[in-house]
């Protein structure tokens, strides 16, 4: 039981960042109809700028985090602006091209201005440990379960309360009605990327005192957001969420009763199930 | 108020509008009639800005407008219910409502539109914490053409809000759209059924395959052979 239970936090602790790189990921499909493999990258750029306001020049975590995920959104609007929006309304393959195109450039930089040299950031969190009953949770761990939860909750409001956040919706479900309302494509496209692209950042800055940091650490983790989306159904938002814990948690106790090493078959193992039983994905069948 | 010169619209390659030239003046109710495909939802779709005509010229009030986007076009105050109606399902009708006013700034003068609204289509009002999906076909055109109001438009296009409704809300739709236009709204209509149409309409144009090949008073077109024949089944 106890087992059971550490393996399930740390299935939290590491679905957690899965959760907020898929909810960008299906943010830019549901709305936008984009399937932006550099999605990832920007989870490690994230990571990068945490790094270096913190390491280089002492930042708090948090103030660092902030920042990384405005410097990141930046970032992500430019990718929309300069690369995306060009392509919108021609043949759907452009975008997909245009993405992997954009998966290269982006680590291609990262690798001129960083190094491939691996880094950690440096934070005191990760030393801190919490213990409950048997459970052993370092600070950092809590951190980002917590985060990740008041980002979830930030994100909902948004989507749910926000005259932006209902045209976001709008767009999703009928991008020409939507315009016909005066609804403009390019806002909703901006701030679809920011949104998406801060989140991405979050997730590289939490986990960067854990995991280490460097150019293609993006390649993994947005093969398994793309998995987590797919499992929760295209562009669903309370799809992206539960299908990040499941993935999270499936792997921490893949991990914890089996073996690591298969830690990264088991999602794609649960995707074949659950594409099986239900083809659409858990909270598929309607685009939102 | 509104006038097409000359207009060319292709879709995809195809010329779906080969010459178009029409004029609506401000209080009337216009009419489009024609068979499926003559390109009557494509007149629409160009004057609101989903497609873009190749050639020609579009004024609103003596601007031109041919070449903006959508949404500087509805900004303008030109309505456009779609095709299909074009509602959001997945949202509650309150919230498509609210969608119509996007654009809109002012909180009292969107209050006094969901008064207006909700005096034209009272089952709105009754319905507005459901989810549009959720609705009969009735309530989704009824939806659509509140949400579309929304902003108090001075020109007010409709694409086929008979399409699929029961004959009794038909004639309902047809009366409202009248309401509308008494009380001071333009109407561009598109319809299928071109009996309702050049009913509650002062003039009309007979669209075929791209072109206008006849166009008058709804009374006259009513009364002639070649439209009796063509689109009145008789």
């Amino acid at each position: 039981m106890e087992v059971f239970l550490q393996q399930v936090l740390n299935g939290l602790v590491i679905g957690s960042v899965y959760v907020l790189i898929a909810l960008g990921l299906t943010l830019l499909w549901g709305i936008l109809d984009i399937p932006n493999f550099a999605h990832g990258n920007l989870y490690m750029m994230g990571a990068y700028v945490t790094c270096i306001f913190v390491n280089q020049y002492l930042f708090g975590f948090f103030t660092a985090m902030v920042i990384s995920m405005f410097i990141t959104a930046g970032v992500g609007i430019l990718t929309e602006m300069l690369v995306f929006r060009p392509l919108r309304g021609t043949a759907p393959i452009n975008y997909l091209i245009a993405a992997l195109g954009l998966f290269v450039f982006l680590e291609t930089i990262a690798l001129l201005l960083w190094t491939a040299d691996i880094r950690v950031i440096e934070t005191p969190f990760t030393q801190k440990v919490i213990g409950f009953m048997n459970l052993r949770l370092t600070v950092q761990r809590l951190m980002i379960i917590s985060v990740t939860i008041i980002l979830i909750v930030l994100l909902y409001l948004f989507i749910k309360k926000t005259m932006m956040g209902k045209a976001m919706r709008a767009m999703a479900q009928n991008r020409e009605a939507a315009s016909l309302l005066g609804i403009n494509i390019n806002r909703v496209s901006i701030i679809s990327f920011a949104i998406a692209s801060a989140l991405a950042a979050a997730a590289g800055s939490l986990i960067g005192p854990i995991f280490q940091v460097y150019p293609t650490m993006g390649g993994i983790p947005i093969v398994k957001a793309f998995v987590i989306i797919i499992l929760g159904g295209m562009g669903s938002i309370p799809g992206a969420i539960l299908g990040g814990y499941i993935l999270g948690c499936a792997e921490g106790l893949g991990t914890g009763y089996v073996s690591a090493a298969y830690k990264d078959a088991i999602g794609f193992a649960i995707l074949i199930i659950v594409l099986m039983v239900k083809p659409s994905g858990i909270f598929g069948g309607v685009k939102r | 108020m509104l006038e097409i010169i000359g207009a060319h619209t292709h879709y995809g390659g195809v010329k779906v509008l080969k010459g178009i030239s029409l004029q609506v003046f401000e209080q009337e109710i216009v009419t489009l009639i024609g068979a499926n495909g003559a390109g009557k939802t494509t007149i629409l779709k160009t004057i609101s800005g989903l497609v873009r005509p190749v050639s020609g010229i579009i004024k609103f009030f003596g601007e031109e407008i041919q070449g903006l986007s959508p949404d500087e076009i509805v900004r303008r105050g030109i309505s456009h219910v779609p095709e299909g109606r074009g509602i959001f399902p997945e949202m509650t009708v309150l919230e498509n409502l609210e969608l119509g006013a996007y654009i809109r700034k002012d909180k009292e003068g969107t209050k006094e539109s969901f008064r207006t609204v909700y005096h034209y289509f009272p089952v709105l009002e009754k319905r507005s914490k459901q989810l549009a999906g959720t609705l009969s076909g009735g309530e989704q055109q009824m939806l659509a053409m509140g949400r579309a109001l929304m902003i108090k438009p001075k020109l007010y296009l409709l694409d086929e809000p008979s399409m699929g409704l029961a004959p009794y809300l038909v004639r309902e739709v047809a009366n409202i759209i009248r309401r509308i236009n008494d009380e001071g709204t333009t109407v561009l209509l598109v319809e299928q059924n071109a009996r309702l149409a050049l009913n509650i309409s002062a003039r009309g144009y007979v669209i075929e395959t791209g072109r206008i090949t006849l166009e008058g008073r709804s009374c006259d077109l009513l009364t002639m052979e070649q439209v009796k024949k063509a689109y009145l089944g008789r």
